[in-house]
Parts: structure tokens; C-alpha cells; sequence
């Protein structure tokens, strides 16, 4: 059934084991069965695009993976171990982030809060006999911390993390929500659209911080239809179609042609076709 | 892209928002304005005596309207705060008057009441997924029957309790009052100086000396100018010491914790709050019941104050609305996410200062009443026009 384009693409999947692996993932939502035993996965220090037209089970797959839908069949691996994602906490601990298209940020809060927001650093000492959440919040550390972040990410024009992020241009709460992603222990990070919003000079300003991303050795997924950016950032693309993988093809032996022709019209016996069967 | 006056006006009280000091900007204004009207219009608003009536007229107000900003922050609505301060003044009052209960014991009643119907309605809220206003809203009539049952059928009670009634009628020394506000000032200056101090070792931003020497200068001001006002009457009340370290607490909670930063977060974007692990469930049960804790502490302080507990001072008065609108002058959105408990304590200033001003000057209730509601619609009118502001650079 798992029909890999290995022939195509050369040595694709040798070496490098997966660091996160999807295997068979079934959801269903009422009569709509949005994924129908999708696989998808990718090793540290690689970007893996995951494409697919509208309704072909991209963001469900997001939302299981990140915790936020619980999946009806399948089994997620993290190095190799079975994991359960109940929730978006679960994934946070298990050190799999999530940046939404819609970024999940607080507009009224500054960058520094935003970027530690539910794990706020407390004080120790006398403070311990304090219930965590009244102990007085360490803010000069985490405002150095934020300041470091930031820079890490080379976002030249994000000058002060004071600032409140409903003053941000796009391109600056895209790094922000980034920053906060990469920020905790995470090794997997998600990406949804994430130059959906963004001009020419963000787009590639965006692309440089995915990049440093897979410099910094964390294993990142990045979701969009944008082929040009996918193509110019992602090492290898899973295609998905009617809730189920076409193919997994390394990015240097692709072209957009065939990648657009996986997307519309699917392969040939590939899974889809396998599962309609 | 010429932009419209009105854009541009938004876009300019924006501005002044964005400031630490500008959030307190509008209502200190107003407040001034106030003052200086009445104390031309009238002369016997500005003395040391009618300035210790304003302080503790508006004393209920600014613990109610502390307590409702705590869930204004995350963009719920408590409308039963006043019936929940009746009902624990009149648990108090029972409890002191016919069962001859003793007064702390009394006390820690009429708060632990608080708590519990506070509680109730956030779990209601929070676990049934009922509008704030809806819950509250019953509360708010649910709570006035409870408050006229507890008091049973003579509707009103006397309080001669002396531990209670100091509260609000003694004062401290004038030695005492003057030692704590050097004590408070020198303690603010310290704070700000030290945190300055790391921030440059740290190489963060940090605030020049020059407007850091004037913000501690400004509150040495208010706080020595309000102690000479407050000594040449009565000396400092005991309450404003009492009620000064409750709300500063609250304060600190709202800011400080993680707890507070969490109340903002939930007001800002709760979905945002629920995808970090915020559990925002538990979240507003604990403001609710915050609130619910505050409210019966207003209740005892009107008790001391009024000198007796009927339903009118309380559940059936206007108290409710003068404290959210108190909140609202004072600059906490009805939209959640923004606001102090500061803010709450000037914006009941306002609303006293209003009142206390205008019935100087033989003003009907009717003229209160329409100069209240014009106040109000000015400071919604505000909030929404800085909304319209932060919106527009995205």
C-alpha cells in the first residue's frame, strides 16, 4: 500500500530516520471523512512540505498532530514511540509546536508575554510556598530571553519586545508566533500558511527564519499552496489528496508540474487509488 | 492614502494609550476638570473636610469596581456585584445584631459568602457555557431576594458594632499618617530605581532618569498633597489604609503573576489563551469567585459606612451601575483586555467627585443622573474610538 516515489527521487529516505511519523490517520467528521488513513513524516533538520488542494486533509492532519482533533484511527511516532496527543498542551510537552495561520497571538500583550504566554517563568525562593500561578513572574529574565529569541530569528525590524504585537506589521507577528514556537524545548514545529498573509520582502524574510529553523536541527512541516515557496524552502513534499498521501517527492528531483499534477488528478496506484479500491 | 480626521484623531489617542502614564491620562483629565469646576463653582468643594467625605463616599464604588475589572479583563460582566456586597452586609448585620456573633467571626461570613456565590457563577459561566451577563444577571435578582430574606421582614438593620464601624470612622494619628506615606513613597522610589538599575545591566531599555525622576516626584506629590488634605480634617482613615493594601494586592496579581497576565491574555484572544494551556475554564471561575470575595468586602465597608444595611444602599440602589461605570470611566474596556485596578479606583474619583459636586450645588437628582450617563457615554465613546486606533496601522 505505502507507495514511496524512492524510484524518482533518488535516495530519498535513506539514512536519516524519522523524527515524527504519521502512519494511517482516519478522521471522520460526521459523513465527511477528511483523512482516510493518511501517512506523513519527517526527520530532524528537514523541512517537509505537506501540499494538497483545498479539502485534502492538510489542516486536519495539522490539527492531529498539534492535539487540537483527536484522530479516529492511525498511530502518531515520535523517535520511533508511539505518542497520544489528547491535547494542544500534550503536543507542548511532547515538544511539538504549532504556529497557525491565524498566528494564536495576543494583541493587547507585548512580545516578551506573548512568547512565554502559559509558561510564564515565576520566581523561586520564598515564592515557593506560593501557588504557581501567584508567584511574581521573573520578567527581566524573560524579556532577555524574548530579546535573544528574536534576534535568533534575524528580524531586523522588530526593534523592541516591549512592544504590544497589535502593533506589528504581519510579517513581525509571523516571526513573533515562530519565536514562541521554537522558543520552548520543541523539536517539531508546525507551520500553516505561514506566508499567506505576507508581501514579497516578508515572504522572503519568512523563508529565511524556516531555513534557520532547519539550520537549528528541528524537524518542521510546513503547510502551504504556495508551490514557489515550498520549492524554494522545502527539502522534501508530501502530497496529499482526497484525505490520503500521493507521494512523498524529494524536492530537488521534482518539478512544480508534476507536483501541481499529483495535487489535481493524484497518481498512478498510488494510496489514494490503493484505498478507493 | 490621505487619511480622515477622525482616523487620524483615533490614531492620535492611540498614541497617548500606548504610554504607561497615558493609560491613567484620560481619567486623571477628567478628574481635574472636575475638581477645578466645582472647586470654582463651589467653595466648599475643595476643603480638607469635604475631600475626606469624597474619599469616602466613593470608597464602596472603587472596591466594587475594582473587583469588576478583574472579570471586565477577560471580557466577562458581573451584574450581581452589588447584590452579592447586600447579601454579605446583611449576613454581617444578622449575624452581629440578632445572633450577637462576634465581629471577625461576622466578617470572615460575609466574605466567605462572597466566595461561594462568586464560585457559583463562574462555574456556571465557565462549565455550562452561559453568557456572563445572562448568569449574572440572575444573580443579580437572584441575590437581591436572598439579601431581603436574610434581613428578614424589617428590611433594614442598624449596625453599632465598634470594631465595625471604626472602619470607616477612625483615623490614624497625624504622625502616623505622614511616617506611612514617606514610607510608601521611598519604598515606590526604591522599586523603580533598582528595576531601572538591572534593566540597564542587562542591556534592556529602561526609562530615562529624567522621566523617572518625574514619575516619582508626581506620586510623591499626589500622596504627600492627599495626607496634608486628609490631616487637616481627620487624619488618614483607617480604611483608605485597608482598602490601599487590599487593592494594591489585587493589583499586583493582575500584573505580576502569572495568573494576571493570564486575565489578559484570556481578554485579548481566549482562543489564543486556550491553544497555549491556559485553563481557561478554572481561569473564570477564579475571577469570578475574585469578584465575588471584593464584593462582599464593599458590602462591609458600606455596612461601617451607612451605619446600618437596607436593601436600597445596596442591591436596590445604584451602586451596580456607578461601579461598572466606574470601571468603564476609569479606562477598562467592556471589551476585555485592557485595563488596572487603578484605573477603577480614579474612574469612582469621577463619579464621586460628580456627585459629591453636584449636590453641592443643589443639583436634582435628575441633573445627577443625566451628567452621569453623559460621563459614561464619553468614556465608552473613548474606549471605542483608541479600539478604532489599534486596529488601524495593521
Amino acid at each position: 500500500m505505502e507507495h514511496e516515489r524512492r524510484s524518482r527521487s533518488g535516495a530519498a529516505g535513506a539514512g536519516a530516520a524519522a523524527h515524527l511519523r504519521a502512519e494511517g490517520i482516519v478522521k471522520s467528521f460526521g459523513a465527511v471523512r477528511a483523512l482516510r488513513g493518511a501517512h506523513l513524516e519527517v526527520r530532524r533538520g528537514e523541512v517537509m512540505g505537506l501540499v494538497g488542494d483545498n479539502g485534502a486533509g492538510k489542516s486536519t492532519l495539522m490539527k492531529i498532530i498539534s492535539g487540537v482533533e483527536l484522530p479516529d484511527g492511525g498511530r502518531l511516532l515520535l523517535e520511533g514511540r508511539e505518542i497520544h496527543v489528547r491535547t494542544p498542551h500534550a503536543a507542548t510537552g511532547l515538544g511539538i509546536q504549532t504556529v497557525f495561520q491565524d498566528l494564536a497571538l495576543c494583541e493587547n500583550l507585548d512580545v516578551t508575554a506573548n512568547l512565554f504566554l502559559g509558561h510564564e517563568q515565576t520566581a523561586g525562593g520564598w515564592a515557593g510556598c506560593l501557588p504557581p500561578s501567584l508567584r511574581p513572574l521573573r520578567g527581566l529574565d524573560m524579556e532577555e530571553q524574548s530579546r535573544d529569541a528574536v534576534a535568533k530569528l534575524n528580524v531586523r525590524t522588530l526593534t523592541s519586545v516591549r512592544t504590544r504585537v497589535g502593533a506589528l506589521s504581519g510579517g513581525q507577528r509571523q516571526a513573533v508566533a515562530i519565536a514562541r514556537a521554537v522558543r520552548a524545548a520543541s523539536t517539531v514545529v508546525l507551520l500553516d500558511e505561514p506566508t499567506a498573509a505576507l508581501g514579497v520582502a516578508q515572504t522572503a524574510q519568512m523563508l529565511d527564519v524556516v531555513r534557520q529553523l532547519r539550520e537549528n536541527r528541528h524537524a518542521v512541516i510546513y503547510v502551504s499552496h504556495n508551490l514557489r515557496d515550498v520549492f524554494a524552502v522545502c527539502d522534501r513534499i508530501t502530497v496529499l489528496r482526497h484525505g490520503a498521501r500521493v507521494g512523498v517527492w524529494e524536492t530537488e528531483a521534482a518539478t512544480p508540474d508534476e507536483i501541481v499534477v499529483a495535487i489535481t488528478r493524484g497518481g498512478d496506484g498510488d494510496e489514494t487509488a490503493a484505498d478507493a479500491a | 492614502m490621505p487619511r480622515s480626521g477622525y482616523a487620524d484623531f483615533a490614531a492620535r489617542l492611540h498614541r497617548i494609550r500606548e504610554d504607561d502614564l497615558g493609560q491613567f491620562a484620560p481619567v486623571l483629565a477628567s478628574l481635574l476638570v472636575i475638581w477645578a469646576f466645582f472647586g470654582v463653582t463651589e467653595p466648599a468643594f475643595l476643603t480638607p473636610r469635604n475631600f475626606h467625605f469624597l474619599l469616602m463616599q466613593s470608597a464602596v464604588v472603587a472596591t466594587l469596581a475594582a473587583g469588576v475589572t478583574v472579570v471586565l479583563l477577560i471580557g466577562d460582566i458581573d451584574l450581581s456585584i452589588a447584590a452579592v456586597a447586600g447579601v454579605g452586609a446583611a449576613i454581617l448585620a444578622v449575624l452581629i445584631t440578632n445572633v450577637g456573633a462576634p465581629a471577625w467571626i461576622a466578617v470572615a461570613a460575609a466574605l466567605a459568602a462572597g466566595v461561594v456565590l462568586g464560585f457559583a457563577q463562574g462555574w456556571v459561566i465557565a462549565c455550562i457555557g452561559i453568557p456572563s451577563f445572562v448568569v449574572t444577571l440572575a444573580g443579580l435578582l437572584g441575590f437581591q431576594g436572598l439579601m431581603l430574606k436574610i434581613l428578614g421582614i424589617h428590611g433594614a438593620l442598624n449596625m453599632r458594632d465598634p470594631m465595625i464601624r471604626g472602619l470607616t470612622t477612625v483615623g490614624v494619628p497625624e504622625w502616623l499618617g505622614w511616617l506611612l506615606a514617606f514610607a510608601i513613597i521611598l519604598a515606590a522610589a526604591l522599586v523603580l530605581v533598582r528595576i531601572n538599575r538591572q534593566r540597564s545591566r542587562r542591556g534592556l531599555e529602561r526609562m530615562e532618569t529624567g522621566p523617572l525622576l518625574a514619575r516619582i516626584a508626581l506620586f510623591a506629590a499626589l500622596v504627600l498633597a492627599a495626607v496634608a488634605t486628609l490631616n487637616a480634617y481627620r487624619g488618614v482613615p483607617l480604611l483608605m489604609l485597608i482598602l490601599g493594601a487590599v487593592l494594591a494586592l489585587l493589583w499586583w496579581v493582575t500584573v505580576a503573576t502569572p495568573f494576571g497576565r493570564r486575565l489578559f491574555a484570556i481578554g485579548g484572544n481566549p482562543e489564543s489563551a486556550r491553544r497555549v494551556g491556559i485553563p481557561v475554564k478554572r481561569m473564570r471561575i477564579a475571577a469570578f469567585t475574585l469578584v465575588g470575595l471584593m464584593a462582599a468586602f464593599g458590602g462591609i465597608i458600606g455596612a461601617s459606612r451607612y451605619a446600618s444595611v437596607s436593601f436600597n444602599a445596596f442591591a436596590g440602589g445604584p451602586l451596580l451601575l456607578e461601579a461598572i461605570g466606574a470601571a468603564v470611566i476609569g479606562g477598562t474596556s467592556l471589551f476585555g483586555g485592557r485595563g488596572s485596578v487603578w484605573n477603577a479606583v480614579l474612574g469612582a474619583l469621577v463619579i464621586g467627585s460628580l456627585g459629591n459636586g453636584l449636590d453641592l450645588s443643589g443639583a436634582s437628582a435628575a441633573d445627577k443622573l443625566m451628567v452621569s450617563g453623559a460621563i459614561l457615554l464619553l468614556a465608552v465613546a473613548f474606549d471605542a474610538a483608541t479600539r478604532g486606533g489599534r486596529a488601524a496601522p495593521r
